[in-house]
């Protein structure tokens, strides 16, 4: 199981060339560091219809999926610089591809017609994983054409190549 | 230091594609941006920005922003003691904030050189009216939404801790408190059903809103409202301007520095702060701190054809003593987060993406009278 730090999504490949969004969230408390439900950085976002954030899928309980298109969050917990600024805007990854190493995942879960993290290049969607006790909007093996739920990447390096994170490059698909 | 438009155009138009014609655009126009900002934010009129730099700032160890802590002044009173008597003692502690700091941006504006020919207007009008002006805007939105957070936070405390809707008719009522904010004579009075259309505000509506502030070992210093309340002031009568005074408005308007006793600051951006709410402030150095971490930053480039720039400034503006604001509501309706008569989106600022509409309609060709070349 991978463990969250105090950093947990981290660029492998330049992100000069990314659009970095900032967006609203949808629950402005979840940018206090000392919420339960804090955001951490790696957890994956989609749009509401006010053009605000909000997590992917529910995270009331482990092993729900996320079944709209969403993008991975890149602040950490508790950011100065999103808790200053009135709406609570906070970043995501909005368009381009790139390449990440991540701890918001895991490996073994099951979600939904998938599948666990074995293979590189096995295509990933969101689901509500547990790590360490607490629930997050992470990344978990797609059964690939098996699987109706929205993939948001492919692995590149497994976890146990990779220090115990998880390597993936983005890569959109329905 | 003020730039003529033609240097700037020359810059854009010929030396963009040399590293030091880049250099030399960014200078005049990271300087250009300094000066506006000061000029029209009434944010910075009220909280007047300070320098800081990386030095006076603290880090955190989760991740890397950075804040400046404030300190508010100690507590302290003195006593009366006997001959053999002691006082009593104070352990010495002050409160602290943390002033965040996070980023305003212009976007970021692209062109192709080519299609610049198209433009008789210099480019150096663009940067003003797009670039500066935005930035100027957003801070002064996130004041506005911070001050209007500090009233109604005190709102909330004096009235049990509960949000308490407060319109004509809970006034009337006489189930809320009005601590921080306050409503004018005309809209308290209003037996109409509870709206945001604005009444007129009446001299005993700003002495009201001032006793607010100076009933609480604070004095106002400043008032802020929108160009159409000030409007408004114009139609006061001889009995509340006197005879000269009412001479004088009616040729020239008002032309004094103080009204009341108070500064005043007023804004033409109404979609920030909505008509009908008037607010009042201390002095800054009892409001906060308004931080400007290193200059303004102005970002110029040239990639083939196409020209892109930016400007930007990290900020931190923090209210860190709520009590020394006061809000006066010229309207009926509820304004507090509880919406009871569904009009804080006409009294509160408008959203980011909505501000600086256009008022032109020159696209949908609505001008008059329309020409067709041919």
């Amino acid at each position: 199981m991978s463990t969250v730090q105090r950093v947990n999504f981290t660029p492998v490949s330049d992100v000069l060339g990314l659009n970095r969004r900032d967006f609203p969230l949808a629950d402005p408390t979840l940018a206090n560091p000392t919420n339960a439900a804090a955001l951490v950085d790696g957890e994956w976002m989609s749009i509401n219809t006010s053009y605000q954030l909000q997590r992917a899928v529910a995270i009331g309980a482990a092993g729900n999926h996320a079944t709209v298109r969403s993008f991975p969050l890149w602040a950490e917990k508790g950011r100065y610089d999103v808790q200053a600024n009135s709406a609570r805007k906070t970043v995501v990854i909005w368009l381009g591809e790139s390449e990440w190493d991540t701890r918001i995942f895991d490996a073994t879960a099951v979600v939904n017609s998938g599948a666990a993290i074995t293979t590189v290049m096995q295509p990933l969607k969101v689901g509500s994983v547990s790590l360490g006790g607490v629930i997050y909007s992470g990344l978990v093996g797609s059964a690939g054409a098996a699987d109706n739920d929205p993939i948001v990447g492919y692995v590149t390096r497994l976890p146990a190549n990779n220090g115990g994170k998880l390597r993936f490059r983005t890569g959109y698909r329905s | 230091m003020s730039v003529p438009a033609r240097v700037m155009n020359d810059l854009f138009t010929q030396k963009l594609g040399t590293a030091e014609g880049k250099e030399k655009i960014a200078e005049y126009g990271g300087t250009y941006v300094r000066d506006r900002l000061r000029e029209v934010s009434y944010c910075r009129k009220i909280l007047p920005p300070q320098q800081v730099t990386r030095a006076d700032c603290q880090r955190s160890v989760n991740h890397d922003t950075l804040v400046k802590i404030i300190d508010i002044e100690p507590y302290s009173r003195a006593l009366v003691v006997t001959f053999r008597g002691q006082p009593t003692a104070n352990f010495i502690r002050a409160p602290r904030v943390e002033a965040a700091f996070f980023t305003i941006s212009s976007q970021m504006f692209q062109k192709t050189e080519q299609e610049l020919l198209a433009y008789e207007m210099p480019i150096t009008k663009v940067i003003e009216d797009n670039s500066v002006k935005d930035i100027q805007e957003i801070e002064d939105r996130e004041f506005t939404v911070n001050i209007e957070a500090s009233v109604q936070a005190l709102q909330q405390q004096a009235n049990g801790g509960t949000v308490t809707t407060l319109d004509a008719a809970s006034i009337q009522a006489g189930t809320v408190v009005e601590f921080a904010v306050r409503k004018g004579e005309l809209a308290r009075a209003s037996t109409a059903t509870a709206s945001s259309t604005v009444f007129p505000i009446q001299r005993p509506d700003l002495v009201n809103l001032f006793k607010l502030l100076d009933g609480n070992r604070l004095r106002s210093e400043r008032i802020l409202m929108t160009e159409v309340d000030w409007d408004d002031l114009l139609q006061w009568t001889v009995e509340d301007f006197g005879d000269r005074l009412q001479s004088e408005t009616a040729v020239d308007g008002f032309k004094y520095n103080t009204l009341l006793g108070r500064a005043y600051v007023r804004t033409v951006k109404t979609d920030i702060l909505r008509a009908g709410n008037v607010y009042t402030f201390t002095r800054p150095e009892f409001l906060g701190k308004f931080y400007v971490l290193n200059n303004s930053k102005f970002y110029i480039d040239k990639i083939a054809n196409m020209i892109t720039f930016q400007a930007w400034e990290d900020v931190s503006i923090c209210l860190a003593n709520i009590a020394s604001v006061r809000k006066l509501e010229l309207y009926s309706g509820d304004a507090s987060s509880n919406n009871t008569d569904g009009i804080l989106a006409n009294v509160t600022p408008v959203a980011e993406e909505a501000l600086g509409a256009v008022n032109n309609q020159a696209d949908a060709n609505l001008f008059f009278p329309t020409v067709t070349q041919y």
